[in-house]
């Protein structure tokens, strides 16, 4: 979806709380979001794992000056443009999906285990994590 | 001049838990720093993936043990949003009453806190003295002192009672924090390591998605309490300050105590206007959300926490996260500590109300 | 101290001990004396302001040990004395074992010089002063070297910031005691305590004319003696316990005692310079007037060291009062305001000391 497109959409999306699906160009958007509707904070940015369909990536996007929200969500596999050097917040959440997801910000220099020690195996909230784990053939 | 690379924590007295900071100085000249966290991990948002609702709910206190009522609050409240529970009026006013009272726990304590980083040892005491009134009261009504697990799905546990106590305190506490102000707020060595320390720009606070009382301190008059459906019909003013600095951060917890008293004299009228408690409780062993997606907010001590949980229609949600202030703060103190030297560092991360397992989840 | 040596001697003579064991034995005495006084006196100091401190922020301090809690600090030594010491790995063993001895010495001497009565002064020298201000800042040493010797990065820090301070607040002190040495044309302790006895009784004493440097003095000795507000060496919510973080048991304990002695130490010696030393803020003694007879004139020595410890009791009392009430100061703060404030003024003073010695020198004589 090009910035255009986005454009029409944006505008149109009249109930705050509607996800917007962003197919790529995903720094750009929230950028042109940020500098042309004030959205100047991002909340966090939430990771849900589902599964066949890619992980699902949610930027909750605040205006304190217009008091509204928004929402643009994106599906990934493994690899996205971050968009650290938009808001300084997504380190932390970069980081803490990357961790526990896995997924990989292009663009982050700063990815590595949060949580997790740095030799860990897997990202736990993914919902493969459990059955690929050699750990739970122990007594085998 | 080679630097030196100082690891600030995880055992450290003034870290307020866990927090690890690299820290590279120069002389006593901070050039880097670099937190590092999760030392107190709990998988909290795995646990949840795996567990009933109910079987969740006396756990997300833990998130925050300083204000534990405001994240139960919020995974009731998701839940209620999702199965549309309608929670009477005496109900809603006990919760305000009891968050608020929380907030003020909370705020005690980080004064104290601070005031010990920086130093001085009493008004450590004194916090404890103030907050000890509201835990007690806490422990009378839930039987817990700290993770309390008291509003349940659609209500509270049980009605309250003593709220006598909670007048008589409030009649006290505007008293004991002038004494608070008389003896810390004018101070001269306070004020010097304070005032003008650690500036936070609100375009940079906005930018690292700090917001609670920090963002206020910074000129910005974001409080979810305005738009929040639980305090309609409470008249409250958010408080805003402009300087910026860990003074104005210090000087707007004092004056949010205040604001707290106001809205939990209002809420008190109301539990006396209703004394009926009309608990809405569904069978808490076979809660099922609908499938969707589901968002809840709330203005925490440290700073908007929100809830968002993912259902499919099963016993445990598909997916829960939270959001909580103080992971951001940490974030913060990449750039804020940057360029400062040693011991306003340690003042300057005391004021930004960072509390771990808030962070490590 | 003349007289008590006669004595001694003559004692001695008596039961046919050479007079050459006499003379050996009189120093030693004296030395155990205050070794035994001074771990006396700090125990009692450490409960003291504990129970203080604890009243101070609405606790009721130590209760528990002994009755009132007076056991407490024994409990707490003989832990002390029970614990391991650990050498860090790294640290350079012998002047990580040195450190704690070369702080608790000074402290010995120092007492020494102080007169305790108008008879005991253990060591009467005609420059007292000096020596007592040169030994003040020995701790300064142990400090550095034990932060040094550490290898622990808040230990060095710790010791550096030390060294920083001292050299910024012995300045102002040195001036303050040279405007006493001035005000009473003496570097003996004993003539400068009865240069304050004349007939203003409490207003006679150096506190009141010298209203500023008794202020200066109290500052500094509190930057000294690392005490709240400028306990930056051992910060406790920065550098965990600064330069002791790596020692404990019984080498933890002689900085600890070193400490409370040095406070001792120097509460005695700012009661000397201002508040008349053991003289009885009463004009007179009370011993003679209670008791008739010699027993009357043997308590006056004890009298007069009890007037010593009172007042010195009243300035750890202001110290502990400050500690409770203010927050620390950050170290560039601490620095500028020696060198800015606390120097000019102490130099201002002594100008205006002198002036009065030179104008109405002959009430101060």
């Amino acid at each position: 979806m090009d910035i255009n497109k986005f454009k029409e959409i944006f505008e149109n999306t009249t109930t705050i709380g509607e996800k917007i699906y962003i197919e790529n160009n995903l720094a750009e958007t929230v950028k042109f979001v940020k500098e042309n509707y004030h959205f100047d904070i991002l909340k966090e940015i939430i990771a849900v794992d589902n599964q066949e369909n890619g992980i699902e990536l949610i930027y909750r996007l605040y205006s304190a000056e217009n008091e509204e929200e928004a929402l643009l969500a994106t599906i990934v596999r493994d690899e996205v443009e971050s968009v650290c050097n938009i808001f300084d917040s997504a380190y932390a959440d970069e980081k803490e999906i990357y961790d526990l997801f896995g997924v990989r910000f292009v663009g982050n220099q700063e990815l590595k285990r949060l949580y997790m020690p740095e030799d860990w195996k897997g990202h736990p909230l993914r919902k493969d994590y459990m059955e690929n784990d050699e750990r739970l053939n122990w007594n085998d | 001049m080679t630097s030196l690379k100082l690891n600030l924590g995880p055992q450290h007295p003034s870290t307020h838990g866990v927090l690890r900071l690299i820290l590279e100085l120069e002389g006593e000249l901070i050039t880097r720093c670099e937190p590092d966290v999760g030392y107190l991990h709990r998988g909290m948002e795995k646990m949840a993936e795996k567990l009933s609702y109910i079987q969740y709910l006396p756990l997300v206190d833990r998130i925050d043990y300083l204000a534990g009522f405001f994240y139960s609050e919020l995974l009731c409240r998701n839940i209620e949003k999702a199965l549309s529970l309608e929670l009477s009026p005496r109900v809603k006013a006990i919760r305000v009453m009891l968050l608020e009272l929380n907030r003020i726990s909370s705020h005690l304590l980080w004064i104290g806190a601070f005031l010990m980083d920086l130093g001085a040892v009493s008004p450590f005491f004194y916090a404890f003295r103030e907050r000890e009134v509201i835990l007690k009261y806490f422990e009378k009504i839930s039987g817990q002192r700290m993770m309390n697990n008291y509003f349940v799905f659609g209500g509270v546990r049980n009605d309250i009672f003593d709220i006598e106590e909670i007048e008589r305190f409030l009649e006290i506490l505007p008293h004991k924090l002038d004494d608070y102000e008389s003896i810390i707020t004018d101070n001269l060595i306070f004020k010097k390591r304070t005032v003008g320390k650690g500036v936070l720009d609100p375009k940079i606070a906005l930018n690292f998605g700090i917001t609670g009382p920090n963002l206020r301190a910074s000129g910005v008059g974001y409080d979810t309490r305005k738009k929040d459906s639980l305090y309609e019909g409470f008249s409250f003013s958010p408080i805003v300050l402009g300087n910026q600095d860990s003074w104005t951060r210090y000087k707007i917890r004092i004056l949010e105590i205040h604001e707290s008293i106001r809205i939990i004299t209002q809420a008190i009228e109301k539990i006396k206007a209703n004394p009926e408690l009309n608990n809405n409780f569904i069978n808490p062993l076979n809660i099922v959300l609908p499938e969707g997606e589901y968002y809840s907010e709330i203005e925490a001590p440290r700073g908007v926490a929100s809830c968002y949980i993912k259902s499919d229609g099963k016993k445990s949600p598909y997916r829960l996260k939270w959001r909580t202030g103080s992971y951001y703060a940490v974030n913060l103190l990449r750039k804020l500590l940057v360029g400062e030297y040693l011991n306003d560092a340690i003042a300057i991360a005391g004021s930004l109300d960072i509390i771990l397992p808030e962070v490590d989840k | 101290m003349n007289y008590l040596y006669f004595l001694y001697i003559e004692f001695l003579a008596k039961h046919n001990i050479p007079k050459i064991f006499g003379d050996i034995t009189f120093y030693v005495i004296p030395a155990c004396i205050i070794f035994v006084a001074l771990i006396l006196v700090i125990l009692v100091l450490v409960l003291f302001e504990r129970k203080l401190l604890g009243w101070f922020t609405q606790r009721k301090g130590p209760n528990r040990v002994g009755f009132w809690g007076v056991l407490q600090t024994l409990a707490d030594a003989f832990k002390l004395l029970c614990k391991e010491n650990i050498t860090p790995i790294g640290a350079d063993r012998a002047v990580f074992n040195l450190a704690p001895i070369i702080m608790f010495l000074p402290v010995l001497i120092a007492l020494g010089l102080i007169p305790f009565s108008s008879e005991f002064t253990f060591m009467n020298f005609q420059t007292n002063v000096l020596i007592y201000v040169i030994l003040a800042t020995f701790p300064v040493l142990s400090i550095l070297l034990a932060g040094w010797a550490s290898n622990n990065k808040y230990s060095l820090i710790g010791g550096v910031r030390n060294v920083a301070q001292i050299l910024a607040y012995e300045l102002p002190i040195s001036f303050t005691v040279l405007s006493v040495i001035v005000l009473a044309s003496s570097m003996n302790l004993t003539q400068i305590t009865l240069a304050q006895s004349n007939q203003y009784g409490v207003l006679g004493w150096y506190w009141f004319p010298c209203i500023i440097g008794f202020g200066l003095m109290l500052i500094c000795t509190l930057a000294e003696l690392n005490r709240c507000p400028f306990d930056l060496p051992e910060a406790e919510s920065e550098l965990i316990a600064g330069y002791n973080t790596e020692y404990s048991g019984m080498r933890f304990a002689l900085f600890y005692l070193s400490e409370y002695g040095m406070l001792f130490a120097n509460s005695l010696f700012i009661s000397v310079l201002f508040l008349g030393g053991y003289l009885s803020p009463f004009g007179k003694y009370l011993s003679p007037i209670l008791f008739s007879g010699p027993v009357g004139n043997i308590l006056i020595y004890f009298e007069q060291a009890f007037w010593l410890f009172a007042k010195s009791f009243l300035i750890i009392f202001i110290f502990i009062w400050v500690r409770a009430t203010l927050p620390r100061l950050a170290s560039f703060d601490l620095l500028k305001f020696s060198w800015n404030i606390l120097l000019p003024l102490s130099i201002v003073n002594l100008l205006l000391m002198s002036l009065l010695k030179f104008f109405v020198g002959g009430v101060y004589a």
